[in-house]
């Protein structure tokens, strides 16, 4: 058991400046965590070569693994930071920032197109409207397991991050505000399919079926998918990635014979 | 509402599938025809000969050429679109992803070099016919005959893990355990064609 933890923190000063290693120790203690040690970092911003520096940028939030803000790439493997144990790790340990999207600066990154891309799939049930408002319809219970699994994305960013078909990063941070305007046409990633999944099982979600699956049909949708499945090896909650991928992949051919066929 | 790339990843999809994977499994038939002697092999490229040329150049154009050219072309495309990333991620599946796009890049090569040799260069242009002696003789620097084992292995893989992958496109085999069955037969295939590829090469050297 080694008294101190070294750290190679991967810096970046601003959305277009070079990065930079930077190497700090911070005292082991049982049960420490990479957010308990940013803290103490940031406690004490100083490098293994005595320089005081400032303080590592980050985001964290909940601290349990619900939230997602402390995605980050901890030795190599993107994963929660929060839930990242030191006793589980190699040292020295690397942190990155998830590269895939825009860093801002240190480990935090603009992860906003994740949401963007929500919003691209329609990814909520719509139910305000002219129409009556009664009771929901029942969903099939075996259905409801399944949809109660999907709801548990928390958007982190872990299956962008992984996957080799990802990449906003080159678009940076002024290239990403109009890559919102203009919607996404880079590879949405796997967290979006997913949640187009669920409001698809969803009954009064099914209404908008045929908009979600045409929207997953456009440039950047599942079909910019390369099968690497790292989505699925990566993902914090589990989801069954590789089932939801191939059913909305059969569903999409469905909905492209229908619009061939019936109009 | 018509969505161009959905469909050009599908039909990617399919003609490599379809016409490359028949082309691939063709090849490996004529081929192996060399492992009964010169003799057979050169009546088999003669029966090719037989074939009428206007239905000869329709196959060739329509059902190799341009399959080949759009996979070829659109999978750079692809190809170049990809981050691969084995390194930190070292899963089977993601290594497959990467071989997919590291033989794609050595066939885009291979292929030019091995059509514009043997089909444009000495077919089309010197009119010399394809024989046992003709390929035994090219075989002979050994730089050749490796780089030739390559790009079939390379091909034979690419078509191997294109089945797997096409089932999951397609979304024929859904959740991971038919995947893995899928992906272990596909890869048993591979094996076997890899086999087969060392053997018929192997004759030119023994006869």
């Amino acid at each position: 058991m080694a008294d101190k933890v070294r750290f190679i923190i991967e810096r970046q000063d601003g959305p277009d400046e070079k990065p930079y290693n930077q190497e700090f120790d911070v005292d082991y203690r049982p049960g420490l965590n990479v957010v308990a040690a940013l803290m103490e970092i940031q406690k004490n911003p100083v490098t293994v070569d005595g320089k005081r520096v400032p303080p590592v940028n980050w985001e964290c939030n909940c601290l349990e693994k619900v939230c997602g803000a402390c995605t980050m790439v901890i030795n190599g493997r993107v994963q929660q930071a929060c839930c990242a144990l030191i006793d589980h790790l190699k040292q020295p340990i690397h942190l990155q920032p998830a590269r895939t999207f825009p860093v801002i600066r240190d480990l935090l990154v603009d992860r906003s197109i994740m949401f963007e891309n929500l919003k691209k799939i329609q990814g909520w049930v719509e139910i305000d409207g002219s129409w009556e408002v009664t009771n929901a319809p029942i969903q099939n219970p075996y259905t409801a397991q399944l949809t109660y699994k999907l709801s548990q994305c928390m958007t982190c960013g872990c299956c962008l991050e992984a996957c080799p078909n990802v990449n906003y990063s080159h678009l940076g941070i002024e290239g990403l505000r109009e890559e919102k305007s203009a919607g996404a046409a880079d590879f949405m990633g796997a967290s979006p399919i997913a949640q187009a999944y669920l409001f698809n099982l969803n009954p009064i979600g099914s209404f908008d079926k045929p908009k979600r699956l045409n929207a997953l049909m456009e440039k950047g949708g599942i079909t910019s998918c390369g099968n690497s499945q790292n989505c699925a090896a990566v993902c914090p909650k589990s989801l069954p990635l590789l089932d939801v991928l191939a059913q909305v992949n059969r569903d999409v051919n469905v909905q492209a014979l229908k619009n061939m066929f019936n109009f | 509402m018509f969505h161009t790339t959905f469909y050009l990843r599908r039909l990617h999809s399919l003609c490599g599938l379809l016409m490359l994977g028949f082309f691939i499994l063709e090849h490996m038939m004529t081929n192996s025809l060399a492992m009964a002697g010169p003799q057979i092999f050169n009546m088999a490229m003669g029966m090719v000969e037989e074939i009428p040329k206007p239905v000869f150049y329709g196959i060739e154009i329509g059902m190799y050429a341009v399959p080949i050219l759009f996979h070829g072309i659109y999978g750079i495309y692809i190809a170049l679109q990809a981050k691969n990333n084995p390194r930190d991620y070292g899963y089977l599946r993601n290594w497959n992803f990467t071989l997919q796009r590291w033989t794609a890049w050595y066939l885009v090569v291979f292929l030019i070099w091995h059509v514009g040799y043997l089909r444009i260069y000495l077919k089309g242009i010197t009119g010399t016919p394809m024989s046992f002696e003709l390929l035994q003789n090219i075989f002979q620097n050994p730089v050749v005959a490796i780089l030739y084992v390559i790009g079939m292995w390379a091909a034979i893989f690419h078509f191997c893990n294109g089945i797997t992958t096409f089932c999951m496109t397609w979304g024929i085999t859904k959740g991971p355990r038919a995947q893995n069955v899928i992906n272990a037969i596909s890869m048993m295939l591979c094996a076997g064609l890899c086999l087969l590829t060392l053997a018929f090469m192997a004759s030119y050297f023994v006869y």
